[in-house]
């Protein structure tokens, strides 16, 4: 998804699902205070708009348009978009008019092809005008688009009409006993109900298409005659006008161009968003914008010594607090269970709670356990649907296991240390650097405003064959400030720790000395 | 490349071109009529005179580098000089060894022609397109694309006069300019 330059992938962090991810490519819930990636939220379009003229389009709209933009066109040969370009003609007869007459035509400015290319006559207005080549085959697709609408229509009358005759059917044997609602209307006069009336196939059926049995010769030139690349188009061309499919370039024909969609990203589990961009197509902006990257300390390898199996190194990690409150950083095993706090309680809160921390025990535990306890989970992830509210239990996936195994332990410190809140203003300021941070010297190596560099003691596992990618992890856990609940009711922000599992490839292990 | 010894600089420029004191020209070079030679811009005529025609337009980080061509190294001191023609662009960080150049050629920015390619006439090299292997392209073949996919194009590229007769009255006044060393026939 996201290419950044910080994207670096030796770092991942497990999502709430259980999915490995760069801290970029994760959102962070602030109402379920859990980390969220692409897979575990839904995701909703907002609006579509033209990449290129920056047209706003209502979703109906679009839809009757397949789509595309009516104005822009992309190159058919090489995908860039067409711009439109002005010429001037000179007319005919100079007497006619002084005035030159202004026409415009389509160039790609990459690959130099023109509307002129396939002989395409000039416009006269610069928008609106360009003709549509229809496909030959769009009726044909019309007619068996709409059988198939009138089948699924139909298919649900009958449906109805079972269940309805099914019903009769109960009804016509207490019919006899005179109290139902049928014998009812009869004794007071109302008129009987409708019989229902099987619905009438009404779906036109299209002729099926038929093998033609006059099949062109085989062209020998095809193999005897050499091919003049310049005229044929690639297959890359070709599949672009999938309807037309031009065999050659003088066949290709300016495309309409796709539309783009602005979506939101939903959590399954509270339905708040994490991510919903502004309307304005132009704008780039976002409205609600909840990136892991804000809330979660970033973890970076900063030196690893020689990996060596069995031999304990040294490795450096740098921390850094993206938010604006003090947090506490500790390191947990990585095996160690992750709680889920519920931010905003709800009735069968706790109840609820103690199903996710069950369901995280036995489900986010690395893959050794998984066969055992994939019954379990099972059984566990009703129970979690059954006790979450219930529009959003439908959308509510269960975790999976993290899909990497760990092959290097971590020995886990035992005390922890602080990060400063982040301060923009601190970069510049070069007489900030006085801190009285009581810190762990084996733990804290150093540490600059917002930053620690914090020293960890690694063991590659012991039968490890040389030149193998060397996995660690560890559980971090983080005092997380919430500062939802606190806007609402003008409470204190409510603050909790947060675990996460954080998985990191050292690299390759190498060779004793 | 430390073996090789330039042959000693003799500039000659028609008078009407434009070439700027800042670019960097090694080797025997004749620069035609109305042609523009912006800061910056490197031409190196190492093996042989370049002679590059009228209304040419070499832009900054450009590089025009005459190699010995690879089917000549034995017969060092008989290479002929390379001709460029009329209406090129060389826009920003192209580099050219092509071994031949014809007329109305555009070579787009930070594209690479290498010295096994002969270029002919209204050709377009696009932007960061890499040539290296030995061919000769066609009148008016657009090369275009991470692929370097090619194309014919129905046409020459047209020459840019309005920029061209811009950067003639700009970049005097900005920067120093070599005196022309030859009058027009
Ligand atoms: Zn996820
Ligand atoms: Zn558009
Ligand atoms: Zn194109
Ligand atoms: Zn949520």
């Amino acid at each position: 998804m996201s290419a950044g330059f910080l994207d670096i992938d030796c770092v991942k962090y497990a999502c709430t699902c259980g999915l490995l991810k760069t801290l970029q490519q994760l959102y962070f819930c602030r109402y379920c205070s859990e980390l969220r990636c692409t897979f575990c939220v839904s995701h909703e379009v907002d609006s579509h708009f033209c990449g290129k003229c920056c047209e706003n389009l209502p979703s109906a709209e679009a839809r009757v348009k397949k789509n595309r933009c009516v104005n822009c066109f992309i190159c058919p040969s090489c995908r860039q978009e067409l711009s439109t370009r002005a010429a001037s003609k000179q007319p005919a007869n100079p007497e006619e008019s002084k005035a030159t007459k202004r026409t415009y035509y389509l160039s790609c400015l990459c690959c130099r092809w023109s509307s002129r290319d396939i002989g395409l006559p000039d416009q006269t207005a610069a928008t609106g005008s360009w003709p549509k080549r229809e496909s030959i085959h769009s009726n044909r697709i019309q007619e068996i688009v709409s059988m198939y609408k009138g089948l699924q229509e139909k298919e649900k009358l009958d449906k109805e009409f079972f269940k309805k005759k099914q019903k009769e059917k109960i009804i016509s044997y207490t019919d006899k006993t005179g109290i139902t609602a049928a014998a009812l209307r009869k004794r007071i006069g109302l008129p009987e109900d409708k019989p229902i009336l099987k619905p009438k196939n009404a779906v036109k059926i299209v002729t099926p298409s038929k093998a033609d049995e006059n099949i062109d010769d085989f062209d020998e030139e095809v193999l005897t005659k050499s091919i003049n690349l310049l005229e044929i188009t690639s297959i890359d061309q070709r599949l672009l006008q999938p309807d037309v499919q031009p065999k050659e370039i003088s066949n290709i024909f300016p495309i309409q161009k796709i539309l783009s969609i602005k979506r939101s990203l939903r959590c399954r589990r509270c339905e708040h968003n994490v991510s919903k961009p502004e309307y304005n197509p132009n704008s780039i902006k976002f409205k609600i914008q909840l990136f892991a990257y804000y809330h979660i300390p970033e973890v970076r390898i900063v030196t690893v010594e020689p990996l060596r199996a069995g031999q304990a190194c040294e490795l450096i990690l740098k921390f850094t607090n993206p938010t604006q409150h003090q947090t506490t950083v500790s390191f947990l095993p990585f095996d160690s269970p992750i709680e889920v706090k519920e931010a905003i309680p709800e009735e069968g809160a706790i109840s609820q709670e103690d199903s996710l921390e069950e369901l995280d025990k036995s489900s986010l535990t690395p893959s050794k356990k998984k066969s055992s306890s994939g019954t379990k989970l099972m059984s566990l992830v009703d129970t979690h649907i059954t006790l979450t509210t219930s529009r959003s239990s439908a959308r509510a996936l269960s975790p999976r296991s993290i899909a990497e195994s760990i092959n290097c332990t971590v020995d886990i410190p035992s005390s922890t240390f602080i990060l400063p809140p982040r301060d923009d203003a601190a970069e510049y300021d070069d007489f900030n650097e006085v801190h009285n941070i009581q810190d762990d010297k084996k733990l804290v190596v150093w540490r600059k405003s917002n930053k620690a560099y914090i020293k960890l003691v690694v063991t590659p596992n012991e039968d490890m064959p040389i030149d193998t990618t060397v996995t660690t992890g560890f559980t971090m856990s983080h005092l997380y400030t919430n500062t939802i609940a606190s806007v609402a009711d003008n409470k204190k922000p409510q603050k909790f720790n947060h675990n996460m599992r954080v998985i990191l490839k050292l690299g390759k292990s190498v060779g004793l000395n | 490349m430390s073996d090789i010894t330039l042959p000693r600089n003799n500039i000659k420029i028609t008078t009407g071109a434009l070439v700027c004191e800042d670019s960097k020209l090694r080797g025997d070079i004749t620069i035609g009529k109305d042609t523009i030679v912006h800061p910056m811009a490197t031409i190196i005529a190492e093996s042989a005179p370049i002679i590059i025609g009228e209304n040419c337009l070499i832009e900054e980080q450009a590089k025009i580098v005459y190699r010995v061509p690879f089917d000549r190294v034995e017969d060092k001191d008989n290479i002929p000089p390379l001709i460029i023609g009329s209406f090129n662009v060389f826009e920003v960080g192209c580099h050219v060894e092509a071994a031949k150049i014809g007329d109305s050629n555009v070579f787009e920015s930070k594209c690479f022609v290498g010295n096994k390619v002969s270029v002919s006439n209204g050709c377009t090299i696009g932007a960061g397109c890499q040539l290296t292997n030995e061919q000769e392209l066609k009148e008016n073949i657009i090369v275009y694309g991470e692929k370097c996919q090619m194309r014919e194009g129905l046409s020459k590229p047209l020459p840019q006069y309005s920029q061209m007769e811009t950067l003639m009255k700009i970049l005097p006044s900005y920067h120093h300019i070599k005196k022309p060393t030859q009058k027009t026939k």
